[in-house]
């Protein structure tokens, strides 16, 4: 089954003093983790996304449409990269998921992705 | 053995067996429902001999032609099965086969689902516990139940859980997830002293915990879990009055209490005590022991050594339950203004909604002398929505506090 890892994070301990370093060794993590994940066999793909401050929404209802700065909804962690991992169920996938690196707050949400040959 | 009996016993050992094929909740009961019709409309002399072995073949039939419609899933089985088929007679049903229920268990009580709908999800797919039934115990409307179990069921589907038993290094979460349910199970069963939930499902949950004990012996706060058992239905004679209303457990007449069921939880902890893995379970079970020695003569309990073990629960599980739980041990112990402080010294956003830590507080304060603010806890214990048994026992404690003496009465 295919889950996606998304990574909802504060983005705010990138920007604050030290963060850098700590961006780093986060991406690092992250690299540390691709390659487990390859040396596992697991079949994946992933991408980090830029700052919450570039995303643009577009909002619709019901036919009528609006642009707005900004995601689409404001909380302190938000949407910074996710994974899409094909693993047997769904331990699997919180295993991997915990070896996600999140330094200081943040939250990850696993989803089982819609299967292309089911209804 | 009765065949309703039989039945019963087959049910998580076959259900699990069949998820274990069809990865899917609602395919295997419907399965097996099919197959126990087959079954009951054979006639005595037909029955077979291995109940559990005849469902499963049966319902796994019954389920093979359901997916038919589905290319995909039919496949899959069709590929199960004949794997099976060709490893030998499949009549020959594993027996015992215990990894075919502690998956189910271990499935229906996942860290993924709801916490307050795993029990209820366990006892109708493991017991077999009939929906209304869930539905009287855990007050909920049995329609919004059987909403909250079908979201359930689909989540384990959709959500991929696996109906595998947990890797050896998981166990600590997933352990405690399952420990957790059962223990929940067991308070919604007990909490009401006089009530008829209590008879009818109490017995339920503590055939799961059984199952768990029988599954799972080297786990020290299963068999914890089960001496805590034992020892809350030791006393289930004893816990009510002729009135109807709750007996404290240090008021209880000890000779009412059922020595042989404290012999089993004495053996459980003893089991437990060897695997030298201490546990909030086991230390709860210790001081419901402690207090049951009562029942070869002590005429007190040994409130010194239940005030160190809550010391200990409260390290291992802090929360308001425990904190109240262990200053009214310390006010058995040194008294009630020691205990009232150690009350008083517990978080008050905690407490807001803790119906124990009010009536703590109105037992300590009539004891203190002091009727009216002991009064107004009590109140506030009562508006917390006690069952029957407890409100009747508040209400004459509070009954006392209007008559000349504010007589001290000792909470449990």
């Amino acid at each position: 089954m295919q889950y996606m890892l998304m990574i909802n994070e504060d983005e705010a301990v990138y920007a604050a003093e030290g963060g850098e370093a700590l961006m780093a060794e986060t991406l690092a993590a992250h690299m540390a983790l691709a390659e487990a994940l390859v040396a596992a066999g697991v079949s994946f793909s992933g991408e980090r996304l830029k700052g919450a401050a570039t995303a643009t929404t577009l909002r619709w209802d019901h036919g009528k449409s609006s642009l707005h700065d900004g995601p689409f909804a404001e909380t302190h962690e938000e949407l910074g990269g996710f994974y899409i991992i094909d693993v047997p169920d769904l331990d699997a996938a919180i295993e991997w998921a915990r070896r996600i690196p999140i330094p200081g707050k943040g939250a990850i949400e696993i989803r089982p992705v819609w299967p292309m040959d089911a209804n | 053995m009765r065949i309703e009996t039989a039945i019963n016993d087959a049910r998580p050992r076959v259900i699990g067996a069949l998820v274990g094929h069809c990865r899917d909740l609602d395919l295997a009961e419907d399965g097996f429902a099919d197959a126990v019709t087959a079954l009951l409309t054979l006639g005595a002399a037909a029955r077979p001999v291995n109940i559990a072995g005849w469902l499963y073949v049966a319902a796994r039939r019954r389920i093979v032609d359901k997916v038919r419609g589905d290319a995909r899933r039919a496949a899959l089985l069709a590929r199960e099965i004949a794997l099976e088929d060709a490893m030998g007679d499949v009549v020959a049903f594993p027996d015992p086969f215990p990894d075919e229920r502690l998956r189910l268990i271990f499935a229906c009580t996942h860290p993924a689902i709801a916490p307050d709908i795993r029990i209820a999800l366990a006892l109708s797919i493991v017991c077999g516990v009939p929906m209304e039934r869930l539905a009287a115990a855990f007050l909920i409307p049995a329609p919004t139940l059987y909403q909250r179990l079908g979201r359930a069921k689909a989540k384990i589907r959709d959500a991929g859980i696996g109906f595998d038993v947990p890797e050896r290094r998981a166990w600590p979460e997933r352990l405690d997830a399952v420990l957790d349910a059962l223990e929940l199970g067991y308070a919604v069963a007990y909490a009401d002293g006089a009530g008829a939930l209590d008879a009818d499902l109490a017995p339920e949950v503590r055939r799961l915990a059984g199952l768990m004990v029988e599954l799972m012996p080297g786990e020290p706060e299963v068999l914890g879990l089960m001496a805590l058992i034992e020892l809350a239905e030791s006393r289930r004679a004893a816990r009510v009055d002729a009135a109807g209303a709750m007996v404290p457990l240090s008021r209880q007449d000890s000779a009412l209490w059922d020595a042989a069921a404290i012999m089993r939880a004495h053996h459980l902890l003893d089991r437990a005590a060897t695997l030298a893995r201490s546990g909030p379970r086991q230390i709860i079970a210790a001081i419901h022991l402690t207090h049951a020695r009562r029942v070869s003569g002590a005429h007190a309990p040994d409130w010194a050594t239940i005030a160190r073990l809550y010391d200990l629960l409260c390290a291992l599980r802090p929360g308001p339950a425990s904190e109240t739980a262990r200053a009214v041990a310390i006010a058995h112990r040194d008294g009630a203004k020691a205990g009232l402080a150690v009350l008083d010294a517990i978080n008050p956003a905690s407490i807001t909604h803790h119906r124990g830590w009010f009536s703590a507080r109105g037992h300590l304060l009539a004891e203190l002398g002091q009727p009216d603010a002991a009064r107004a806890a009590l109140r506030r214990a009562l508006a917390l929505a006690p069952p029957p048994a407890e409100a009747a026992y508040l209400g004459e404690v509070m009954a006392r506090l209007d008559g000349a003496v504010a007589e001290s009465v000792p909470l449990a």
